[in-house]
């Protein structure tokens, strides 16, 4: 907005403007610089509650202990391992479906649709969905968190009303020079579906990352236990728990485990989000406004 | 019937001439099958008596037993009534957040500040539950900064985790902490959308700047509030299950259990499968309606949501 003139007026919002919005980079800020300072604190500030929001006597051996601690890499890389094959899965399915959803014209696709999307709005609830995993013997198996990931219906659709505005001419000139649909979609289609594509990855991908709830229901084996299971134990612990844990050069505080706990989870996060910042907001927007 | 006939086999030739774009939905619709229509056919276990030790199907029915049962039930209204409680305290106290957030950027001056708190407001959405629950103990617990702060100013720490008298305030404040900033999105992509000739207008006329927020961005946008807060409200009965789940314990039970947690505890828990779904179809077929009757108003407002 180009404002030329600046009447007292403009002055006071503007500058309340500004203040009210240092509020918010505030409070969003505060709480996580104070668990990352914790995490590089040394365990006597810890325990002096000298920690506020800048690390009060560095030191690394406690993110080091988590980072080298058999649990914590375990459970990462389960989450690793869910993520991506779940991602991938996801990707790849939606992404088709997506497409032939596009079609609008043919027969049947409509009707198809809602068979989609009826299933966000009513669906089984946890405990069928629970005994027909039991039933399929995916139970304590990776599978229970992967699979169903294949279809996300919300993306789905986000995938539809993106290929929607794909105009059908591109497609056409590609049929009439003898492409086979297949061929039409690998050269023509998922080239210019880039954004979509890398917003439904982003998705899927934080939110398996980020998933508590179904690992909590469907792996019950603490040898199989994921990033967010295995953290959630953690912070439950530190609360009880204030007895150092000795290391060879270190004593830990279980507050401080949690604090490195906590950031180094949320590293993963935090690299993608320039990817995540830039496509998401484009992706939501195509959900949320009909193209 | 003969002209249907026909119609019928030109779809079905349609379709076969482009089976190829039919056959990329196969492995979507096996999922759905499977996963999410699945689960459906297993909701008959609400009427019946079901056991692990035996098939749905040679479970006896029991007709509506165990809906009486849950009707009569003092525990499934304290749960209900949680439910609509925490919800409806997101929906006041958090969604006009999401607009006042969306209005407080544009009135930022700077481009850069502005996209640096923008950018700030959105992080925490990325965040887990599990993540904000450690964040947020680090803060609240007896030890925490926050009580760092009540000790020097009253000499007294403060319970704030399993607390009863305020746990449902931590639930909404943690959840407006991780989603306000998100929630603006939509927001802040309909102000965009304003002409911008209408503010150069209203400025030569000599509106005043709050004038040109309640007279022209809010009226803007109103057909977006209305329509997110019409969804907001359909989903009444979603109250936050896995933000619950990861931030109870059993001393905040009681202000705290919803329709979610609960039927995870009877459910999965107790393995009372044929009561724990019961209130779980009460809540899909009542979510459903709500859902239903949201998206029929909000078509008012807007041509479609999809």
């Amino acid at each position: 907005m180009h404002r030329r003139i600046h009447s007292r007026e403009d002055i006071i919002v503007d500058s309340l403007a500004c203040l009210i919005g240092l509020i918010f980079l505030l409070l969003t800020g505060i709480p996580f610089l104070h668990v990352l300072s914790k995490a590089f604190s040394s365990e006597t500030a810890l325990i002096a509650n000298r920690v506020t929001i800048i690390p009060s006597g560095f030191q690394t051996g406690t993110i080091r202990h988590v980072l080298t601690s058999p649990m914590f890499i375990h459970s990462f890389l389960h989450s690793v391992l869910v993520t991506v094959s779940g991602t991938l899965l996801s990707v790849v399915v939606t992404a088709m479906a997506g497409y032939a959803l596009s079609k609008r014209t043919l027969p049947w696709m409509k009707g198809i649709t809602v068979i989609f999307v009826f299933t966000m709005w009513f669906n089984g609830g946890m405990v069928p969905r629970y005994l027909l995993m039991s039933q399929l013997q995916l139970t304590n198996t990776f599978w229970a968190l992967i699979l169903p990931a294949a279809i996300s219906v919300y993306n789905l659709l986000l995938v539809k009303n993106y290929c929607e505005t794909i105009p059908s001419s591109l497609e056409e000139s590609a049929w009439i020079d003898g492409a086979g649909q297949a061929r039409t979609l690998f050269t023509i289609v998922i080239p210019l579906s880039y954004p979509v594509l890398a917003t439904i990855t982003l998705f899927m991908a934080v939110s398996l990352w980020n998933d508590y709830y179904n690992p909590m229901i469907y792996i019950t084996r603490s040898s199989m236990k994921t990033l967010q299971v295995y953290l959630r134990d953690i912070i439950v612990e530190s609360q009880s728990d204030t007895t150092m844990i000795s290391t060879d050069d270190i004593n830990l505080l279980p507050e401080g485990v949690r604090a490195a706990s906590i950031i180094a989870s949320t590293v993963p996060i935090l690299l993608i989000y320039p990817f995540l910042q830039k496509y998401l907001i484009k992706g939501i927007m195509i959900g949320a406004v009909k193209g | 019937m003969q002209s249907g006939t026909m119609k019928w086999r030109k779809k079905w030739r349609i379709a076969v001439r482009n089976r190829q774009i039919y056959l990329l939905l196969l492995p979507a619709l096996i999922a759905l099958a499977v996963f999410q229509y699945g689960p459906m056919w297993g909701l008959q276990i609400a009427f019946r008596d079901y056991s692990i030790f035996r098939d749905i199907s040679d479970s006896p029915w029991v007709g509506l037993k165990y809906f009486q049962r849950l009707f009569a039930s003092p525990s499934f209204f304290r749960v209900l009534r949680n439910t609509v409680i925490i919800s409806t305290y997101k929906i006041i106290f958090l969604f006009p957040m999401g607009v006042f957030i969306a209005l407080l950027l544009n009135e930022i001056p700077f481009v850069t500040y502005k996209k640096a708190v923008q950018t700030m407001v959105y992080v925490p959405h990325f965040f887990s539950w599990v993540v904000v629950y450690g964040i947020f103990t680090s803060l609240l617990s007896s030890t925490g900064l926050v009580n760092q702060f009540l000790l020097h100013l009253t000499g007294n720490r403060y319970n704030f985790l399993s607390n009863p008298n305020n746990f449902r305030a931590v639930l909404v404040f943690t959840a407006g902490w991780k989603e306000c900033g998100w929630n603006a999105i939509v927001f802040i992509a309909a102000i965009a959308g304003i002409d911008q000739e209408i503010f150069e207008a209203a400025q030569i006329d000599g509106a005043s700047r709050l004038r040109r927020i309640i007279s022209i961005t809010l009226p803007s946008i109103m057909p977006t509030i209305m329509l997110m807060l019409i969804l907001r409200i359909g989903n009444l009965l979603t109250a936050g299950t896995e933000q619950i789940l990861v931030m109870y314990n059993a001393v905040v039970y009681d202000v705290s259990d919803v329709l979610g947690t609960y039927i995870y505890r009877m459910g999965i828990g107790k393995m009372e499968y044929s009561m724990s779904t019961a209130v779980g179809l009460f809540e899909s077929v009542v979510g459903f309606g709500l859902v239903i009757t949201g998206n029929a108003l909000s078509r008012r407002f807007s041509a479609s949501i999809w």
